[in-house]
């Protein structure tokens, strides 16, 4: 499916700025007459909502959908806990600027956006652009975020987000008029945009209208305390933040720009989402979107939700379903009325293996420092092994790095140090040193001590194990011992953040699909959660005020790049940069991948229309299924299908 | 009888002041808190759009504050009622627990009721059938429930449950009732779902009751009235209705106090597994979170249901069972 | 010996002066062995193994009536009995994996080959990869049958972790398979996983037991021993931890337990949760039977005697009724192989790569099993059989505890 946001040409504004997509305002263009919305249309009659011309912008969006649909019908979904509300948030992917299926950034609620040299951002909203409770969105709600909620030592006491803060520094923010603002920076700000385009979002906007009557600036003050007090809440700043959950979605009085807006209160164990009569989107035929009615979450334990959605419970999953359960589901597909497709996930790998070099013991610490030793570890995993048992051959083999979908791909990248070789492995382990053997043949330290690697993980998912116990067999040939100790997260992390473990286990690197404008952060050490040197993540997050700082010049260079690209003028340089960090990245094998590119089945009911047969699972970029823009999905009720007595109520 | 009364009201408290510390100990012994196990969670999965909010609630709540201190905190929030706030729904704990309340109890009636069934005819049988092949059969059906891990049995049960009676898999209704007001196609569904809970939970209980009936009943049946009443030709079924059972009917009645909470402790293992709106499955959750507030008043209240309910079936088995009431004095 | 005289019946003097008997309608008997006053209560061997049996052969008597508690005590023997053998008795090792077999489904063993007996044997599998589906098909080939070997030698293990050998019960026939419980995701054997993890399972519960055992007999021997504060403060303690829901505490004990330790030092550490948890019952009966004991004469005796009170509780009062608590504690040990299997559902007690039932348990735990590959609840079978024994058992042995009665 292919969304166009604009007319089929681009813009470029050079000025050593980035690539710029604006929006042709294209009224009237390419689209028919506004049709109104169906299910609206009662209300519309009692007066209750104005008529279709005055609740969508005065330039909506105009999608660009596969196939025309009909309004109407219901979607079921299954998640987990009330925390997974925010997944509305998710898939319905209503940003400022967003990503298309084929991963470029475009306005998306903007109409456009100009970019200065990477550091000055001018947003054009649209006009008349409404909340879904009708009230205007207009540049004061962008205000009202920068210096009412940004700012305010209360509510947020943290501060401005980091992506607004490039070397610390934040934005000069200007409203231009009702629907221009802008933000200034004396820096380039390449994580600006796509943090606007991630999954879980920058959001620099807030419903001000609402939010003012629980502010402290504008609210008066005994009717604050009133709603403090009932509420239940310590004071105005809690109560705030309480009822300010754009992300979260817990709030069914918040208003929102999102395609479907919460109705039901919580607690529930089943949220139900009514379409947004102002959304902004609307197809080419004048149809508002979304096509979808009503949206019904509902919960239920995560490790039953395969079986519901084999027991046809379910018309779009995709999330809580793993590889393992396609043959549960294919099977239960003659029963009830869903299709199951294979989309490809996103990750570097699926699991990968990540020595610490940051860890304590210092026999250790210059083994895994040693290139060497790192890459007969990887040369001795039997991949080829482990796709056949465990992901039925169809995964990809590789390093951990990115996949083939991305620009920027070459296979040399995923190929360095990831065949089947023990005789190699074993010269490199001969060539260190380690020659020494115990009696059951393994590989003795320096110091005498058996070469026993542990490896620790959150003990979350079977398929750890699995991959581990096929590792320990490959390893054994080479003289390595593998003891897998399953944790549980907190423990896990402190651990690998302390340095005690030596060798931690995880999904690899999240972005596999990276082009040249997306963060490398992923290959330098930005942060503590890298397992690979969490120390030296830390130094550079704090800012050098924990942590340590890096050694190895490898990594050294890594950040520099890092550094470098933060501050790069072109999209040429950009992906020279993003070259160079993924050469030295496959050349010094950080990190030990497997496979990557497992399928990921997803659910689809078999009326349900403009879903990608073949797409991508991913979390950053992809928001699972917020590029393909579920709004756009609707139910065929045409043709007719051959339906089980065991189905729920079929979609209106 | 009036001072056992008191003096039984009095040793109350003490016990629920120390069921507070334990609770409480419990529930903070795990290392880290909510907020850090969420954080972690987060950072973990890459979303940090909830991060600063975190790190506001965690101030805000106090967090940092000495153990002892939340402790009081919280223990004198009980005292007024205020169950405190639970972080993981963003609401009020009484909200939380509340909704899920009538469905707990509903199944656990249900439950005991099943339990009491099938586990009188058994434990009868088999008291004046001793040794015989029916009885060892009847006990190894009774008991066969006791051997299967629940967790299992209740995931085939569910599984076939929809293929062969086109059940929805979990909950304790068709996804159509829920949050709807009852009517007689919810009733109907919250039935059909329903059997497979109590099954699951009601027959891992019937082992332990037939064998309590069993052996009171088996103690009776030794005694000389029953010899005598035998030899004096009084009808082997009314024997044994009027007065061996009566006397057997005891654990029944004591054990109800025991039996609620053991009944909605043990259901949250399957209630977890077939996913039942009941608070089983909110409290195992809330523990693993380390929510705390929400994890602990909850303990407390089912414990203060526990000590009232021992509290009320000892008053019950001492109105029913005259011994006890005249041993009352003796009584230690 | 004395004549015995009889009424009605006078001896006749006759002229030289003995005395006659004339035929009478009563005749006795009069034993002429010399008087022995004890003569009542001497026993002939028979009865006096009858008689003079000590409380144990009494108990054991009475249970042997109780023809199924004998039966689950038979093979709860056998079953320990094998723990000691597992690496003889299971077909293959414990990490033995063969990739070419996943989710292979159990071999039938048959003993007709084209309507011939023959030895026993199984049919190899072909097996193809259903890519539509992502399943892998496995069909029996008739015209390959694998006899199976017995006494065979295989693969080598450590017996005991010292001797070495590999001397097999059970094996596949060369180059052949043997999977009469069918393999998991790796192509693990399940037969040989059930019989190494009943190791862990079944010892499990009698460790638990023996520390239950303890504390309770402890705990509740000197509450019912001292009475007064001393009774009144446990009796309290007990309620408070009765009263508590299971769950928590063990959430929140395992949660203690530090992730550092060796997987046999959690495995201990998880006895002794289970253990920690349960003793109340026993301390509950050990109590109640104190108090009503201490009462008794030979209490009083001892006491008055000079024995001290641990001598008292440990010489005299426990013994009589010892094996009330025997069968206690018997009937505990399945709730604690239970209470494993429900740890490792909660994620709580011991993970791959220990192998114990609970294990398997939870890795059959998901739909996929239960559609496709059922035979991965087997493990359920040896716990129900294993329970169910326990309970039959522990029954027998509490009816027959009480031979007096």
């Amino acid at each position: 499916m292919r969304i166009e946001e604009k007319k089929p040409h681009r813009r470029e504004v050079m000025q050593g700025g980035f690539a710029l997509l604006a929006a042709g305002a294209s009224l009237g263009e390419g689209r028919g007459e506004l049709q109104e919305t169906p299910a609206l249309r009662d209300e519309v009659a009692d007066g209750k909502l104005p008529e279709i011309e005055e609740r969508i912008p005065i330039e909506p969006a105009v999608a660009d959908l596969e196939a025309i649909g009909t309004p109407g019908g219901e979607l079921r979904m299954l998640m987990a806990g009330p925390k997974d509300t925010r997944m509305m948030v998710v898939y319905g992917y209503a940003r400022l600027v967003g990503y298309t299926p084929s991963l470029v950034l475009a306005p998306d609620i903007l109409k456009s956006i100009d970019v200065e040299d990477g550091r000055v951002f001018t947003l054009h909203l649209r006009k008349r652009h409404k909340w879904s409770d009708g009230r205007p969105f207009t540049s004061e709600d962008f205000r009202y975020w920068f210096e009412d909620v940004a700012q305010n030592k209360n509510l947020s006491p943290s501060g401005m987000p980091i992506s607004m803060m490039p070397q610390g520094e934040g934005p000069r923010f200007e409203v231009l008029d009702e629907t221009t603002v802008q933000y200034k920076w004396t820096r380039p700000n390449p994580l600006f945009l796509p943090d606007l385009a991630g999954p879980s979002p920058l959001f620099i906007y807030r419903p001000a209208h609402y939010l003012k009557q629980f502010h402290q600036r504008y609210a008066d003050k005994t009717a604050l305390e009133i709603f403090v007090k009932q509420a239940n809440q310590r004071n105005w700043a809690a109560l705030h933040n309480k009822l300010d959950t754009m992300y979260r979605d817990d709030n069914p009085d918040l208003p929102s720009l999102d395609p479907w807006i919460l109705k039901t209160k919580p607690p529930s164990d089943r949220f139900v989402f009514e379409r947004n009569p102002y959304y902004y989107r609307i197809d080419k035929r004048g149809n508002q979107l979304p096509y979808i009615d009503r949206v019904i979450l509902s919960i239920a334990d995560s490790k039953i939700i395969p079986a519901k959605t084999g027991a046809g419970e379910s018309d779009l999953q995709a999330r809580y379903l793993r590889f393992d359960n396609y043959t549960f589901l294919k099977g239960s597909e003659q029963r009830n009325d869903f299709k199951v497709r294979l989309w490809r996930t996103g990750p570097g790998s699926q699991l990968a293996l990540y020595p610490n070099l940051n860890v304590n013991d210092e026999i250790w610490h210059s083994l895994l420092h040693d290139l060497r030793f790192r890459r007969a570890l990887s040369l001795a995993v039997d991949r080829h092994e482990i796709n056949q048992v465990i992901y039925f051959g169809l995964a990809i083999e590789g390093q951990n790095t990115v996949l083939p979908q991305s620009p920027l791909y070459k296979s040399r990248y995923r190929s360095a140090w990831a065949q089947f070789d023990l005789h190699e492995a074993n010269r490199l382990l001969d060539l260190i040193g380690l020659t020494e053997r115990g009696n059951d043949g393994t590989r003795q330290l320096s110091d005498g001590r058996p070469i026993e690697i542990i490896v620790e993980n959150a003990g979350e998912s079977t398929e750890q194990a699995d991959v581990l116990e096929l590792i320990r067999d490959s390893w054994r040939l080479i003289g390595v011992r593998l003891y897998a100790k399953p944790s549980q997260l907190t423990l896990f992390r402190r651990r690998v953040f302390s340095g005690e473990t030596l060798m931690s286990i995880d999904k690899g690197i999240e972005n596999g699909l990276a082009t040249a404008t997306m963060s490398p952060w992923e290959f330098a050490p930005t942060s503590q959660q890298q397992l690979e040197w969490p120390k030296w993540g830390q130094y550079y997050e704090t800012k050098g005020i924990a942590g340590e700082p890096p050694n190895l010049p490898s990594v050294i260079r890594l950040k520099n790049l890092y550094e470098e690209w933060l501050a790069a003028a072109s999209h040429e340089e950009q992906a020279h940069i993003w070259h160079d960090m993924l050469q030295i990245w496959a050349d010094e094998v950080f990190s030990i991948g497997t496979v990557a590119g497992v399928l990921q089945p997803v659910v689809v009911n078999a009326k349900l229309r403009n879903v990608p047969e073949q797409g991508i699972y991913n979390w950053d970029p992809g928001a699972f299924f917020g590029i393909y823009k579920p709004d756009g999905f609707w139910f065929d009720l045409s043709e007719p299908s051959a339906k089980s007595a065991f189905m729920a109520p079929s979609p209106r | 009888m009036l001072s056992y009364l008191v003096h039984r009201i009095l040793i109350m408290i003490p016990t629920l002041i120390a069921i507070s510390i334990v609770i409480f100990a419990i529930i903070n012994l795990p290392p880290g808190d909510y907020f850090s196990t969420y954080i972690t969670e987060l950072q973990s999965s890459g979303e940090a759009a909830d991060l600063a909010k975190i790190a506001f609630l965690k101030a805000q709540y106090g967090f940092d504050r000495p153990l002892w201190e939340q402790y009081i905190f919280w223990a004198g929030g009980l005292l007024h009622g205020d169950m405190g706030y639970s972080f993981a729904y963003n609401l009020p704990v009484n909200q939380v627990v509340g909704d899920r309340l009538l469905m707990t109890f509903i199944v656990s009636f249900a439950t005991i009721l099943f339990t009491y069934f099938v586990a009188f005819p058994i434990g009868v049988y088999s008291a004046t059938h001793q040794y015989s092949w029916t009885d060892h059969v009847l006990t190894l059906l009774g008991f066969l429930g006791l051997a299967t891990p629940s967790f299992l049995l209740a995931l085939v049960l569910l599984y076939f449950g929809n293929v062969y009676f086109g059940i929805s898999i979990g909950g304790l209704m068709d996804p159509k009732y829920v949050n709807r007001p009852w009517s007689f196609g919810k009733v109907v569904s919250v039935s059909a779902h329903l059997w497979i809970p109590v099954i699951v939970i009601g027959t891992a209980g019937t082992a332990s009751m037939i064998r309590r009936l069993r052996a009171n009943l088996l103690d009776e049946l030794q005694k000389q009235y029953v010899v005598t009443a035998r030899a004096k030709g009084l009808h082997p079924l009314r024997l044994l209705f009027k007065y061996p059972l009566r006397m057997a009917l005891n654990p029944f009645i004591s054990d109800i106090g025991s039996l609620l909470p053991h009944v909605i402790s043990g259901a949250a293992i399957v209630s977890v597994v077939m996913s039942l709106p009941t608070t089983g499955p909110m409290l195992l959750e809330a523990l693993r979170s380390q929510d705390m507030y929400l994890a602990g008043s909850f303990l407390m209240f089912l414990a203060f249901l526990t000590v009232i309910g021992v509290f009320i079936s000892d008053i019950a088995l001492a109105i029913l069972d005259p011994r006890i009431r005249l041993q009352a004095g003796r009584r230690r | 010996m004395t004549d015995l005289l009889f009424a009605g019946d006078s001896p006749r003097e006759q002229a030289n002066g003995s005395t006659t008997q004339t035929a009478d309608p009563l005749s006795h008997y009069v034993s002429d062995a010399p008087f022995d006053p004890y003569a009542i209560e001497r026993m002939t061997p028979a009865q006096e193994r009858f008689y003079m049996a000590s409380e144990w052969r009494m108990v054991w008597w009475k249970l042997r009536r109780h023809r199924i508690a004998v039966l689950s005590g038979v093979i709860l023997l056998t079953m320990y009995i094998s723990i000691l053998f597992s690496e003889f008795l299971a077909p293959y090792d414990l990490d033995a994996r063969n990739t070419d077999f996943i989710y292979a489904p159990p071999q039938r063993v048959r003993v007709f080959d084209k309507g011939q007996l023959v030895r026993p044997f199984v049919y190899g599998y072909n097996y193809r990869l259903d890519m539509n589906n992502l399943e892998r098909i496995y069909m029996p080939i008739p015209d390959k049958p694998e006899p199976i070997r017995f006494f065979c030698r295989s693969g080598t293990y450590r017996f005991w972790g010292v001797f070495e050998s590999d001397l097999h019960l059970i094996c596949p026939a060369h180059g052949g398979q043997l999977f009469l419980a069918g393999t998991d995701r790796l192509g693990r054997d399940l037969l040989s996983r059930m019989i190494y993890g009943a190791r862990i399972s079944l010892t499990i519960g009698l460790l638990g037991v023996a520390v239950s055992f303890t504390l309770g007999v402890l705990i509740g021997g000197i509450a019912g021993y001292y009475g007064g504060w001393t009774d009144i403060l446990v009796q309290r303690g007990i309620e408070v931890i009765q009263s508590f829901p299971h769950l928590p505490l063990w959430m929140a004990l395992s949660a203690i337990l530090p992730v550092s330790w060796s997987p046999i030092l959690v495995y201990i550490g998880i006895t002794l949760i289970l253990g920690m948890i349960e003793w109340t019952h026993l301390a509950r009966a050990v109590r109640s039977k104190l108090l009503s004991l201490r009462e008794e004469d030979f209490c009083t005796a001892a006491v008055l005697m000079g024995a001290r009170p641990a001598r008292i509780v440990g010489r005299h009062l426990l013994p009589s009724f010892m094996s009330h608590l025997i069968a206690s504690a018997t009937l505990m040990i399945p709730g604690m192989i239970l209470g494993e299997t429900a740890l490792s559902f909660l994620g709580l007690g011991l993970r791959p790569p220990m192998t114990s039932w609970g294990v398997l348990l939870n890795e059959a735990q998901n739909i996929n099993v239960v559609a496709l590959y059922p035979w991965l609840m087997l493990p359920v079978t040896c716990i129900i059989i294993t329970v169910l024994a326990f309970n039959f058992f522990g029954d027998g042995l509490r009816d027959a505890a009480d031979p007096y009665h």
